[in-house]
């Protein structure tokens, strides 16, 4: 086999994050990835001086006279919807649009949970969801493409809700955590960063746009896409739009929010353990993405949905980085069951399905040893290095 | 009359962008491409792009984007120049003429040097007489030292020169600069404001352009360095990244405050189609 031994993997000596990350990390002197610098910060931010600047933000989009929405709240109906949604209609006293993204592969729980919000919260909820016969060609196309047969349901949860926020005149969009700053630490949680297209095309749709999925041999037309279009700049700028996250106004720590919206708003979580993941308050809007999805991250950079929520559990004080590292090496390989679904849903056998996912190995991560079996480094490899750098749990 | 400048910086380090905090420390923004679509898209006056990479090592990290991987730095200034619409600066490792050519020829329309004055000083002057003084940029790093004295600092801030703020400015501006662009190490991503004493002082003692940068936080902070700086143009990196259209909104802020600055003029892919319509 001539593919040859990347350098050695490095990990945050904190959490338990690869230098292969999706999420683009970096470690400073101590080997301390920007994730869990990150997140350090929250312990500094006067929380409650937080709570008011977006008291005063929120207050200059109350609608006048009441003749419309005071903000749209993107959800998919999960745990953090539910925070969300409590935290806007609660504290802040706000009318919300809620605005739901459906890729046909909402879990029976997760439906439950999504529609179980109009009648908890009292609010108005707007579900859309693109025709099937598209999603599945979408599923298809963008696993061969890129690797992630997700795409359309990155693309549609960022897309669509500021489309309807330009259409309906609703200046305001309230998201959740930004994923990238809580994972990766991409910006320091005093940067107040917002929504922008340039989060959207680059990193939720990887630098894919619609344009890129006209198809004419699989029959993908232009307007088979029109959900999936941001809006320009200038309506933007016309409708004055603006996205902004909750969660670098308010501590967010989704264990404590997800045991809050089970205990009092009725909020499921998933009867079935995952094959993927210890945790079983996520993702339950889609199937696949603690599935086969996140089994792609897997083969793509050596790591999956397990160290994502290992990551944040250590970061949180839920768990050490010894217990992390077990689980890790539990859950982070394993191929999933909902892969038999996806197959028979694109019709796609699971040889050919393995075959293509194979030529999405990151050569930085994964080589072929002698026997021609993919082999990549484990936290677990150098039982020494992994016992050095045990974090105490946190007791706050 | 000379109307002012907004120039938003981008800083690449081994072929990402990064948010930089006092030259030290610097969190991945994403590829080397898409924030330079939205600069283009939303008007700035210029692009400053600058490789603080220490070594010529570039790496996109993953293979799976639709942005490839660019290894080298001229696949990088000619994809960025192709999106480029604007007068694109760029900066970063340069040390000799051939260095300038190679990036003119990929697609910079001016040139950021720095490391290399304080090496050899005669670089400036010969670097202009080839490719002219509105070519050449100096950068001015500052650090305030433990004199509490303002020094010079080459090498990404990392290298002590022991030269004084003002009279390097002079020098450099004798020397054949045509801009002077000053940053402030301390002052980098602290959303503090510019150092207004430090722009004011070297813009009222040379007579080419002084680009102020480092610390800006909000969009005011940008007139502050016009109106209290006398700086020419104002430039910042990390607060572009932060918001939606933040360009035409930093421009608002300027012009609402009796700036003189360019209106933004949305740039539009010409098409025959397009021509015989009007």
């Amino acid at each position: 086999m001539d593919i040859q031994r990347p350098p050695p993997m490095k990990y945050c000596t904190k959490c338990v994050y690869p230098a292969s990350s999706a999420v683009p990390l970096v470690f400073d002197e101590n080997g301390v990835c920007s994730g869990c610098r990150v997140h350090d910060q929250n312990k500094k931010i006067d929380w409650k001086k937080r709570a008011e600047m977006l008291k005063n933000l929120v207050e200059q989009y109350r609608s006048k006279n009441k003749s419309n929405y005071d903000c749209i709240i993107p959800v998919s109906g999960g745990k953090d919807s539910y925070f969300q949604t409590w935290y806007v209609t609660n504290v802040l006293g706000l009318k919300p649009l809620l605005v739901t993204y459906d890729g046909n592969n909402y879990l029976d729980v997760g439906i439950r949970n999504r529609n179980r919000m109009r009648e908890v919260f009292n609010v108005d909820h707007l579900v859309f969801g693109p025709n099937v016969e598209l999603l599945k060609k979408l599923n298809k196309k963008c696993f061969k493409v890129m690797g992630d047969m997700n795409w359309h349901a990155h693309c549609g949860i960022y897309s669509y809700p500021v489309q309807i926020a330009v259409k309906l005149k609703i200046p305001l969009i309230i998201w959740g955590e930004h994923g990238y700053v809580d994972l990766g630490g991409m910006y320091s949680m005093n940067d107040m960063v917002e929504m922008t297209k340039k989060f959207r095309d680059e990193h939720a749709c990887r630098g894919y746009d619609w344009q890129d999925m006209i198809d004419k041999d699989l029959g993908i037309t232009e307007q088979d896409l029109l959900w999936t279009k941001y809006p320009t700049d200038e309506e933007l700028e016309e409708n004055e739009i603006r996205g902004i996250f909750i969660g670098f106004y308010t501590y967010w720590d989704a264990n404590a929010h997800g045991k809050k919206m089970v205990e009092e708003y009725g909020f499921e979580i998933s009867p079935e353990p995952f094959d993927r993941t210890y945790r079983r308050m996520s993702n339950l809007d889609d199937m696949h993405e603690n599935g086969i999805h996140d089994y792609l991250k897997y083969i793509k950079f050596g790591y999956g949905r397990c160290s994502d929520h290992v990551c944040k559990d250590i970061r949180g004080g839920y768990l050490t980085r010894k217990e992390g590292i077990e689980l890790v090496k539990k859950y982070d390989h394993v191929k999933p069951r909902d892969l038999q679904r996806w197959l028979k849903y694109v019709n796609m056998t699971e040889e050919e399905f393995d075959r293509i996912a194979d030529t999405f190995r990151d050569p930085r991560v994964w080589w072929k040893n002698e026997r021609g079996d993919w082999v990549k480094d484990n936290l677990w490899d150098d039982e020494q290095k992994s016992t050095n750098c045990t974090l105490k749990k946190d007791d706050s | 009359m000379l109307k002012k400048r907004l120039i938003p910086c981008l800083f690449l380090k081994n072929g990402l962008l990064v948010r930089s905090e006092k030259f030290t420390y610097h969190q991945v923004l994403g590829d080397p491409i898409h924030q330079v679509e939205r600069i283009n898209a939303w008007c700035a006056d210029e692009l400053i792009y600058v490789d603080i990479s220490d070594d010529e090592y570039y790496d996109l990290r993953r293979d799976d984007l639709k942005v490839k991987c660019m290894k080298n730095i001229y696949s990088i200034i000619s994809h960025v120049s192709k999106e480029c619409f604007i007068p694109l600066t760029f900066g970063g490792n340069i040390r000799t003429v051939e260095d300038i050519t190679q990036r003119l020829k990929y697609g910079a329309d001016k040139i950021l040097i720095n490391t290399i004055t304080h090496e050899n000083p005669m670089f400036i002057t010969e670097s202009a007489r080839i490719f002219g003084s509105q070519c050449i940029v100096v950068g001015i790093d500052i650090k305030i030292n433990e004199n509490e004295k303002y020094e010079v600092y080459s090498h990404h801030g990392k290298t002590a020169t022991g030269k004084d703020p003002v009279e390097w400015a002079k020098e450099v501006e004798k020397l054949g600069a045509g801009e002077i662009f000053l940053n402030s190490i301390d002052l980098d991503g602290t959303a503090r404001g510019y150092d207004i004493n430090l722009i004011k002082s070297v813009a009222e003692n040379v007579n080419i352009p002084v680009i102020a940068c480092g610390g800006v936080g909000n969009f005011e902070h940008f007139v502050d360095g016009i109106n209290k700086g006398n700086a020419s143009a104002v430039a910042a990196g990390n607060i572009f990244n932060y918001t939606e259209n933040s360009v035409i909104k930093a421009k608002r802020v300027m012009q609402k405050n009796g700036i003189s600055i360019r209106s933004i003029i949305k740039i539009d892919d010409y098409s025959d189609d397009d021509s015989t319509k009007t």
